[in-house]
């Protein structure tokens, strides 16, 4: 255990230790907010301000960004420059990575939703989440089954480039399609169909809905539907962890 | 003396290619075991089978009397692997980087004594990225070493070090051999074999092609050679002699490879006197083990 909890802690400091991607993870969010609250703010929506809506759904998008680039695509890394190889010939157990850096990924996702909501909570009179325990519970599902589904996606990539690529493709099809942006009322019906079927759309589901309109119980699908794609990942990502490219 | 390691009749295919063919030695408790050869020889693939990382397609690896491959996490706990050209993460400094892997055994670290030991008090705070080759190789030898364990793999690990840092390497690998280390390390450098093996397996082509003491190796008739200066005589008067091997010659400078230094230098001197020729710093030499491995090469190619 110790292991796991050391590696977790480095792994967080190396994290910030890396301008770029406390950027990527904590800035851009923020000014995506920015700048999409400069075109939208005073439109409701569906009976909820712009913030309310938006909010939420970054976080969601936090989570995506989270698990496929500081996981995912950081351990493929790993893979490639013979991080991992190295600790193949230790008594450290793939699970006990694969923890560590879920772990992690956690604080950094905990530190860049915080900071979300703050950012609303200042610019836009956000208030805290409605059924707030609802919507940590939401989170934690939501963790569980794109943590473990990232990290065996990318996992499946022979080098960095790659494991950069399918994390890209993940998130920007995620991001335009599931609502996060652009309403998905707006969208064809050929489109919206395509939405319903990407997880990222349950997820900002749950969080607007468990900030705004009813606790998690009523959200059954959303919930079962997460437990599944997280029992199946985990499953994949311990099973065929691999330590090298090769 | 017990034998720590035992290879037998090892044998590892990638598709239809032999990267080791039937491979067979042992390696005893305490010794500092040099497997060498030339570039693609084998050396890394047969250490990645006796660390449990490959999986011969047969013969039989005993290690610490572990099947490697089916008892690799026991094997972990008592092996220490020093690979080719490692990296760990580059942001991570250096006594992270100890207290890390220190975390992963469950026994005693010898932490404070390898900073000690491999003088890295003054690097602790400095990122894995930021070191130079030297360092580096002294960072990855102290996480391999950091749990004592009984048996030591080194794959290159003076790999693009310069002279000095070589040197300070080999010292290194001889202090931890004091502690009670057996070490199996592999190199294309002969010097380092000769310097800093008990005994050496030459590999080529995935066949083992010697396996003895460095001293043992070059006592062989192979490896002994004559050198003179002459500025008369001629390649062609001593390649005719019963039991030359091979002449260099180079601007006067000659060296003589034979099979019996004696008898080969009676016949120089003779050719000499009868010639009246002058020779000068003639002397017996014995040879390295870079004439040893070029004789193994030459022999490859004449096949």
């Amino acid at each position: 255990m110790n292991a796991v909890v050391q590696l977790a802690i480095l792994e967080t400091k190396m994290f910030f230790r890396d301008r770029l991607s406390v950027f990527w993870t904590f800035l851009f969010p923020v000014v995506m907010i920015w700048l999409f609250g400069s075109m939208f703010v005073g439109n409701e929506m569906n009976g909820l301000t712009f913030a309310e809506q938006f909010v939420p759904s970054w976080i969601g998008v936090n989570i995506v960004t989270t698990s496929f680039f500081t996981l995912g695509t950081v351990l493929a890394g790993y893979r490639e420059t013979g991080v991992l190889r190295r600790y193949q010939s230790t008594p450290l157990q793939p699970w006990k990575i694969l923890a560590a850096h879920t772990v992690q990924g956690t604080v950094i996702f905990f530190f860049s939703a915080v900071l979300l909501m703050v950012f609303g909570m200042w610019m836009y009179g956000l208030s805290l989440p409605e059924y707030i325990g609802s919507t940590l519970l939401a989170l934690v599902i939501s963790i569980l089954a794109f943590f473990p589904f990232a990290l065996f996606l990318t996992s499946l990539a022979k080098n960095t480039q790659a494991a950069a690529a399918i994390s890209s493709l993940f998130l920007n099809v995620m991001l335009f399609l599931s609502g996060a942006t652009f309403p998905i009322a707006f969208m064809p019906e050929a489109l919206q169909f395509v939405a319903k079927l990407l997880p990222l759309y349950y997820v900002i589901n749950l969080l607007r809905g468990t900030w705004n309109e009813a606790s998690i119980s009523s959200y059954g699908v959303e919930v079962g539907i997460f437990l599944g794609i997280s029992v199946v990942s985990i499953l994949l990502a311990s099973r065929f962890f691999r330590w090298s490219g090769k | 003396m017990e034998h720590v390691i035992i290879v037998e009749g090892v044998t590892k295919k990638y598709g239809s290619v032999f990267a080791v063919k039937n491979l067979s030695f042992t390696v005893k408790k305490g010794e500092i075991f040099g497997i060498i050869g030339p570039n693609g020889a084998g050396k890394t693939t047969t250490l990645e089978m006796l660390e449990g990382i490959l999986k011969p397609n047969s013969g039989t690896i005993d290690v610490l009397g572990y099947v490697p491959t089916k008892q690799l996490r026991e094997l972990n706990k008592r092996i220490g692997v020093q690979f080719q050209s490692t990296s760990i993460q580059k942001k991570m400094k250096v006594k992270e980087a100890l207290q890390l892997f220190a975390s992963f055994y469950d026994g005693p670290s010898q932490k404070d004594h390898l900073i000690e030991l491999l003088g890295l008090h003054e690097k602790l705070n400095v990122h894995f990225e930021d070191l130079s080759g030297g360092w580096k190789q002294r960072v990855t030898l102290a996480l391999a070493t950091i749990h004592q364990p009984e048996i030591l793999f080194l794959d290159e690990p003076s790999m693009g070090l310069d002279p000095h840092a070589r040197r300070e390497m080999w010292s290194l690998i001889e202090r931890l051999r004091k502690q009670g280390c057996t070490i199996v390390i592999t190199t294309h450098y002969m010097e380092e074999a000769e310097k800093l093996c008990d005994r050496v397996a030459m590999i080529y082509n995935g066949e083992l092609k010697a396996l003895d003491t460095p001293q043992q190796l070059l006592s062989g008739s192979i490896s002994k050679n004559i050198t003179f200066e002459s500025h008369q005589l001629k390649l062609e008067d001593i390649e005719p002699i019963p039991g030359v091997l091979r002449v260099e010659e180079n601007d006067g400078l000659f060296h003589v490879f034979c099979k019996n230094q004696q008898e080969t230098a009676y016949q120089i001197f003779r050719i000499c006197h009868e010639q009246e020729i002058s020779l000068s710093n003639f002397y017996f030499e014995k040879g390295t083990l870079d004439d040893l491995f070029v004789h193994y090469l030459e022999e490859e190619v004449v096949q």
